[in-house]
């Protein structure tokens, strides 16, 4: 495996200098955009997302406005700049975004409080300006703070993170799990993507597009959850500090 | 977008209801299929599934091109969905709905991206010349749990299929006919395949198998696809309500469970096939004796 | 009834002895659904069915099971609420078609200030007042003369059971429909009923399981055609199970 276990085992270092538990930085801000009903930008080390919410409103199309059941219906858009990745690549609605935007689109139509709007659209755009691993997550992240930017109540934050299997095989026990993967990790390893409502346990968004063997699921979920929990820290640490401006 | 009619309240609440009663409409077990039939083409590599009233059918061909740049040594597979208005009348050509787009990931990350199929067997010069497969996904009716049924009917048809031989003499190929060579089955690696479980009442309720009105009613699903050597090859959990995850490793067992059910059910239809097709066996093929109709004059 | 069905295809000619001659008063054969009149004097088929004649009437017509439901005047159907504009209920009769239209005020007891309020996906057991092919069908839950409800309006709580159009033709044609089964139910179990020309039945058997068993029932004498003999042992069968 060309990401070098063996200098990992050595040092229990990861190639970025990281323990295996560690996140990488991580920097946020909310309200960064003045014509958005909410935004925010948010950073995990090179992966950098900005995210801008318009709605409550009432839906572009005249025919169907709101979701089904008198429900606000909500809406993802996701964008990537043209330099987001390595190679410069026109990046066509392809089935990989519109994944992502159906996991984002039923993960906060459950979450929000939809029925408070009925026949009114909730338009999130993502705007991914750098990829560096931990994408799903990046975007669900940067959309929940700018969900709570734009005030829209929820029944709880919503915060991901993604967790891998170093293991080689099933019989090593070096199979340390890791936590919050950039890409090199991500295109090397079986990897996990987790979202969780962070105060609890309980699992919102789980995507996992790698083999693995069934027993390694366990360590990688538990150490991703473990993550979420910690996001969640660093999400409330945000809004806090821009609640302070105002007090 | 086109949209599934709605079911109404009554049925909602009346499902919800019986659940609570531990009884599912159809009076299945939670954790039950509905009846599997699976069923061969006379052509090699055309599998038609029937799960309940929900009927799919996959169908690989296979041609000769050159391979991508940036992969030299692999052959080309490619698995293509379709829903047709066929299936249902909540479908519409050219307009894919979610449901289309998350059938065709999903089978996408369960098949192709878990190595399934050995591309590099498909390779027939490197650079030069490769064998490409395309795997076409026909839903022709929908009862829910296409997703379940798709994956079967893929990956039985890949075993199923036998591509042409080839006769390689330096940089020239040539591909041998089915009367000249026998044809060769593909090289699969792994079988995997997807199990759906719905939950309902906050995940407290695990349902395999549902169909569609029971799909209408869930909370959330979960589609995990392992292979019977206990390897989860993907796990997609779209949002929905939340669930504890100590809930999900009881699925990854159950799951297990029930692809090593499934997997057996496929080897024994490919051998009823197989055995159909090489009726009299060897002995049969050698014999002088052909089946010419004797007693029907010509013309 | 005629006694001996004849079953016709689309183009069969129909022979002058199957159908009724006008006799006394009325001088003119009717022709119902599925009969065509070629002049002078031949009567052809257009879809496959059943021919039946009536020879009081003097009328024939094509007993058949057609594949949608159309909607026609009279018709007891089980709707669906849609949507709700600001004078009446969009409903649907059968998925994916235009909408049929059921006014606020045509519920018992209604006025403008005591209007129901029907949440989306909501059933309705109402009848057909006018199906033309120039506008949407309009539906009623009330009868003209009495006002009253008849048994019509909401329907709250049961399970929806599909069936056939045919099958749901001959529920509501009570003993001539040959339909017995409702009949040796109801002698021990209790439960309402609320048959849909749409193709739809309403079942509510107070019980989960009850209820279940009398629509699976049901199914099962349209699927398998069981005769009045087959349907009360089909009978015994649930009464006994549940």
């Amino acid at each position: 495996m060309p990401l070098d276990t063996s200098t990992y085992s050595l040092a229990l270092l990861r190639l970025d200098g990281r323990r295996w538990n560690e996140l990488r930085n991580i920097h946020a801000q909310i309200s960064t955009q003045a014509a958005a009903d909410g935004s925010s930008y948010l950073e995990m080390g090179n992966t950098k997302v900005l995210c801008t919410v318009t709605g409550p409103a009432e839906g572009r199309q005249s025919g169907q406005r709101g979701g089904k059941d008198n429900e606000a219906k909500v809406e993802v858009e996701i964008g990537f700049a043209g330099f987001s990745g390595l190679e410069r690549r026109k990046r066509k609605n392809d089935k990989r975004t519109s994944e992502m935007q159906h996991t984002l689109e039923t993960a906060y139509s459950s979450l929000l409080l939809t029925h408070l709007y009925p026949h009114s659209t909730i338009t999130l755009n993502i705007h991914i300006l750098s990829q560096d691993g931990s994408l799903l997550a990046a975007c669900i992240n940067a959309a929940t703070l700018a969900l709570i930017d734009a005030g829209i109540p929820m029944t709880d934050y919503l915060v991901a993170c993604t967790a891998a299997s170093s293991a080689t095989s099933a019989e090593s026990d070096n199979s340390d799990p890791l936590l919050d993967l950039n890409n090199l990790e991500e295109q090397e390893l079986s990897f996990l993507t987790v979202g969780t409502l962070g105060r609890s346990d309980r699992v919102s968004v789980l995507i996992m597009e790698t083999r693995v063997r069934m027993e390694r699921v366990e360590g990688m979920l538990a150490v991703g959850i473990d993550g979420c929990k910690r996001m969640r820290e660093i999400l409330d640490r945000v809004v806090k500090e821009y609640g302070q401006r105002f007090s | 977008m086109p949209q599934e009619a709605q079911i109404s309240v009554n049925e909602r609440a009346f499902i919800q209801d019986a659940l609570k009663e531990q009884l599912r409409l159809d009076g299945r077990a939670f954790d039950a299929f509905r009846p599997l039939e699976l069923t061969f083409g006379d052509e090699y590599g055309v599998a038609d599934v029937q799960l309940g009233k929900t009927r799919v059918i996959a169908r690989i061909s296979v041609d000769v091109t050159t391979p991508l740049p940036e992969r030299k040594f692999d052959g080309v597979f490619q698995i293509i969905t379709e829903f047709s208005p066929m299936a249902s009348p909540a479908f519409e050509v050219g307009r894919p709905t979610n449901a289309e787009v998350v059938l065709s990931r999903i089978l996408e990350k369960a098949i192709r991206r878990s190595n399934a199929l050995d591309t590099e067997s498909l390779c027939i010069i490197a650079g030069l010349k490769c064998f490409a497969l395309r795997a076409d996904v026909h839903v022709i009716d929908h009862d829910g749990g296409l997703i379940d049924a798709s994956c079967i009917a893929v990956m039985a048809a890949l075993q199923h299929f036998r591509r042409p031989d080839v006769l390689v003499e330096g940089e020239k190929a040539t591909v041998l006919s089915i009367r000249e060579r026998d044809p060769i089955p593909l090289s699969i690696l792994h079988q995997p395949l997807c199990v759906t479980f719905s939950y309902f009442e906050e995940g407290e309720l695990f349902l395999v198998d549902s169909n569609l009105a029971e799909e209408q009613v869930r909370d959330g699903e979960v589609i995990i696809t392992m292979n019977r050597h206990g390897e989860v090859c993907q796990i997609a959990k779209y949002g929905g309500a939340p669930v504890e995850p100590y809930a999900l490793f009881n699925l990854t067992s159950l799951a297990l469970q029930k692809v090593k059910e499934m997997s057996k059910f496929i080897q024994e239809r490919l051998d009823e096939d197989a055995k159909r097709r090489n009726a009299g066996g060897l002995l049969a093929e050698l014999s002088a004796e052909n089946d010419r109709p004797f007693d029907r004059p010509v013309g | 009834m005629a006694v001996d069905t004849m079953i016709v295809l689309p183009g069969d000619e129909v022979p002058q002895d199957a159908l009724p001659t006008p006799t006394g008063k009325k001088k003119q054969l009717t022709l119902g659904p599925g009969l065509r009149h070629i002049p002078p004097s031949t009567v052809a088929s257009t879809i496959v069915g059943a021919l039946v004649t009536d020879d009081k009437k003097v009328a024939a017509w094509i007993e058949s099971n057609s594949g949608r439901y159309l909607p026609t005047a009279g018709d007891l159907v089980i709707a669906t609420v849609q949507t709700s504009t600001a004078e009446a209920f969009n409903c649907t009769l059968t998925p994916h078609t235009p909408y049929a239209t059921l006014p606020h005020l045509a519920f018992e007891g209604a006025t403008k200030k005591t209007r129901p309020q029907l949440a989306p996906n909501s059933l309705v057991y109402a009848r057909v007042v006018t199906a033309t092919k120039d506008f949407a069908p309009e539906l009623t839950c009330v009868d003209p003369s009495t006002g009253k409800s008849e048994g019509l309006g909401p329907i709250k709580g049961g399970m929806v059971f599909k069936i056939s159009l045919g099958m749901a033709r001959r529920m509501l044609a009570g003993s001539k429909g040959g339909v017995v089964l409702l009949e040796a139910l109801g002698e021990k179990l209790g439960f309402e009923i609320a048959v849909g020309r749409n193709g739809a039945v309403v079942v509510d058997g107070g019980k989960v399981k009850s209820t279940l068993a009398i629509g699976k029932a049901i199914q099962e004498v349209d699927e398998q055609a069981l005769g009045e003999k087959a349907q009360k042992k089909l009978a015994e069968r649930v009464l006994k199970s549940v």
